[in-house]
């Protein structure tokens, strides 16, 4: 092995990528898009951007409507005197969003009421008229039972739940939510990662095939040289894209909440008093949690590498065999089988990655890269697990190297038709 | 001095025999040529030589040494199907294949721009190849086979697809770098470039070497027994002939090979005394003649040429 050449390859397949056109806009555009949406998340929060709809009550009860109104004086209004048919009109013509008729039984009987809407506003606007109806009523039937303060106020409490997170460096706050879906973030971007690249790396070999400048190149290189030039000419690519992301994404992650805390109190100081009110629902500290630990950026890398190293092997390899991309398809779907299955299950590790299924897949070499990364950012995995997962990896990466360099050697140089699963296993024999 | 010497080399790919116990040696300073029908190995054996394919059987070597990556740097080579990258430099291109041929980069720089300079093609260096014309791109070609200054050019069908004025350059380079002490082996199974061009050849036919040697030998060798007859009148004498093979035979006109040592004066007295000779004449046959007569049904036996 002749590690100059390597270099030389490698190095015209970085710089020839990393200088187009394609490759800066795409680094440069995927954080401008997280940006923009962790903009989107603080924007949404703190401004009230649903338009209030107007749902008419006619109240046999004579105690709801009022209760209602309390709760949301926009929202509901005392339409009582009308009768159905002209409600069902207004609705018609859209001067009211909708309608209910509370009647007696939904007190004394707890019978469910009626919406009558002109369909529309969503589950949300639905499941809160759901709310402030059960809240209502209850108060109702509570006062009407004429139970005591002491029990009225059991009913009102509403007991949260505060989880922490307790590890050797000591008690943090529980962020569950957003550590499973940062696993599954990571889950996927390795995903995406492996595709995307892999199938970059198998496009460069099939280029070359077409070109022809192969037989030019082989006459200079060792076919194994050149597919480890090549590969590792993308992965280094790949790095460059994923370390300026992440770089980037922990800037803005640690600026994120100071600087949401600073334009909130910008704007609330110039807002009225009752919008500010509401805005300060919003906790900006809330942002800390998308600081992601280093480790856990370390992790990413390792598993994408190796991962990538097992996929991309093979990548080359069947940009050997085939002269265009379409050829290709019937040997990706086999290839692509495992990383799909990975894919699809990380759905099922990040609600529970600590089941049998998950510790499996995450050692499984063929899906460990997306599904392993999951559950290191998700929960905490012992570190056997993931030494094993990592050995593992690396044994099957030399198995798919060594079976890729044979398909490779014979396939660069053959041309014609191109060859079925039985030939390759013919190619695999002969080197 | 053979510079690469081929012993007895065997590549079978699965039951095609694509080059079955081949030897043959080209020398220093020499042009060979590798003739032979399409399919015949020619490539296969080229490709064994610049260690892109390994033999079965056999040995290759480059200046007595096994071929390998030490032994690529040694040669140029330009296959039969050219191609470069279509989105790249020239400059950047011809510097990245040059160094792979293991020239350090500031070499490589200055045998590039002479060569560019040489080809009137400086002004192409920014541009991509896929801005270039075909005549262009196979000059860049050119220079990237030869920039690393190799002992040895090894073309693979070099002239399939030139114009005749690129031809004609192509032949002048070639002779003029054999001039300077370089070797070419080139393949082509067209015989008038062959014998304008060639010191020795070795003629393949179904993945064997038919035929080695000398050019000029080989001529000789056939032109000492082959007749020229022109003649009026009854030509049944002919058949009558025995150990001759006749070609391009006429009513009036037969071309005679003898194949064993009997006087061609002989022949000439049988035909004298049935018609009347117009012209009697002793030739070299064609390369294209040998090549038919070695490679054809009628083949000729190794044994009778050497």
């Amino acid at each position: 092995m002749n590690f100059q050449k390597i270099w030389l390859v490698l190095k015209r397949e970085y710089l020839t990528r990393v200088k187009s056109k394609s490759f800066i806009l795409v680094t440069a555009l995927t954080p401008l898009a997280f940006v923009a949406f962790i903009g989107m998340v603080v924007f949404f929060s703190i401004s009230q951007t649903e338009v209030e709809k107007q749902i008419g009550i006619q109240d046999q009860t004579g105690v709801l409507v009022e209760k209602l109104i309390s709760l949301n004086e926009t929202r509901y209004f005392d339409v009582s005197s009308e009768p159905v048919d002209s409600l069902r009109k207004k609705t018609i013509d859209g001067d009211l969003d909708g309608f209910i008729v509370l009647t007696d039984s939904v007190l004394s009987a707890g019978k469910s009421p009626t919406l009558v809407h002109g369909g529309s506003g969503g589950i949300a606007f639905i499941s809160a008229i759901r709310g402030d109806i059960r809240d209502a009523v209850r108060e109702a039937q509570l006062e009407r039972a004429n139970v005591s303060e002491e029990v009225r106020n059991i009913f009102e409490s509403r007991t949260g739940l505060e989880a922490i997170k307790l590890t050797e460096e000591g008690e943090s706050k529980d962020n569950s939510f957003v550590a499973s879906s940062l696993g599954f973030i990571l889950g996927l971007m390795i995903f995406l990662g492996i595709f995307f690249y892999g199938a970059w790396l198998m496009r460069s070999v099939i280029e070359e095939k077409t070109n022809r400048v192969l037989e030019v190149i082989a006459s200079s290189v060792k076919p194994i040289e050149l597919m480890f030039g090549k590969l590792f000419g993308v992965l280094s690519i790949a790095l460059t894209q994923f370390v300026i992301w992440i770089v980037l994404y922990t800037g803005i992650s640690i600026a994120a909440a100071p600087l949401a805390g600073m334009i909130m109190e910008a704007q609330m100081s110039s807002m009225p008093a009752e919008a500010s009110e509401a805005a300060s629902a919003f906790d900006p500290s809330v942002l800390e949690n998308f600081i992601v630990q280093p480790s856990i950026f370390f992790f990413f890398i390792l598993f994408f590498l190796l991962g990538f190293l097992i996929y991309s092997a093979i990548f080359a390899a069947i940009g050997a065999a085939v002269e265009n991309e379409q050829d290709s398809q019937q040997f990706m779907l086999p290839v692509g089988l495992p990383i799909f299955a990975a894919y699809m299950l990380n759905t099922k590790v990040m609600q529970a990655p600590d089941s049998t299924l998950s510790t499996i897949v995450s050692l499984f070499p063929l899906t460990a890269p997306i599904n392993m990364i999951s559950r290191i950012a998700s929960t905490s995995v012992p570190i056997w697990q993931i030494l094993l997962s990592i050995i593992l990896m690396i044994l099957t990466f030399l198995g798919t190297m060594w079976l890729a360099a044979k398909v490779y050697r014979v396939g660069i140089l053959m041309y014609g038709k191109k060859p079925s699963f039985k030939e390759l296993a013919k190619w695999i024999k002969q080197g | 001095m053979a510079i690469i010497e081929v012993k007895n080399v065997r590549k079978h790919f699965g039951k095609t025999k694509a080059v079955n116990d081949v030897s043959f040696e080209v020398n220093k300073g020499r042009i060979f040529g590798l003739l032979g029908p399409n399919g015949a190995g020619k490539t296969t054996t080229i490709r064994m030589i610049n260690y892109i394919l390994s033999p079965d059987n056999g040995e290759i070597t480059i200046n007595g040494i096994v071929a390998s990556p030490e032994t690529q740097k040694a040669i140029g080579y330009m296959p039969e199907e050219r191609g470069l990258y279509k989105k790249m430099k020239v400059f950047d291109q011809l510097m990245y294949l040059t160094q792979l041929k293991g020239m350090d980069s500031k070499k490589a720089k200055e045998a590039i721009n002479y060569w560019l300079e040489r080809f009137d093609a400086s002004d192409w260096k920014d541009k991509e190849i896929s801005e270039l014309s075909k005549g262009m791109s196979q000059k860049i070609q050119f220079i990237a086979t030869i920039a690393h200054d190799p002992d040895i050019y090894i073309f693979d069908e070099p002239f399939s697809g030139l114009d005749p004025i690129n031809s004609e350059t192509l032949k002048e380079i070639i002779i003029e770098l054999r001039d300077s002490g370089k070797t070419i082996l080139f393949s082509t199974h067209r015989m008038e470039q062959v014998e304008q061009m060639c010191d020795d050849i070795c003629l393949f036919n179904q993945g064997e070497a038919v035929l080695t040697g000398n050019l000029r030998h080989i001529k000789a060798s056939f032109g000492e027994n082959t007749i020229n007859l022109e003649f009026e009148g009854n030509g049944a004498f002919l058949d009558t002939l025995e150990n001759v093979r006749i070609n391009n035979r006429s009513t009036n006109f037969a071309e005679i090979r003898v194949l064993d040592q009997q006087n061609m004066q002989d022949i000439l007295k049988l035909a004298m005394e049935h018609a009347e000779i117009h012209k009697f004449e002793r030739i070299e046959p064609s390369l294209t003649e040998i090549f038919i007569s070695t490679v054809g049904d009628d083949n000729i036996k190794k044994a009778e040429i050497k």
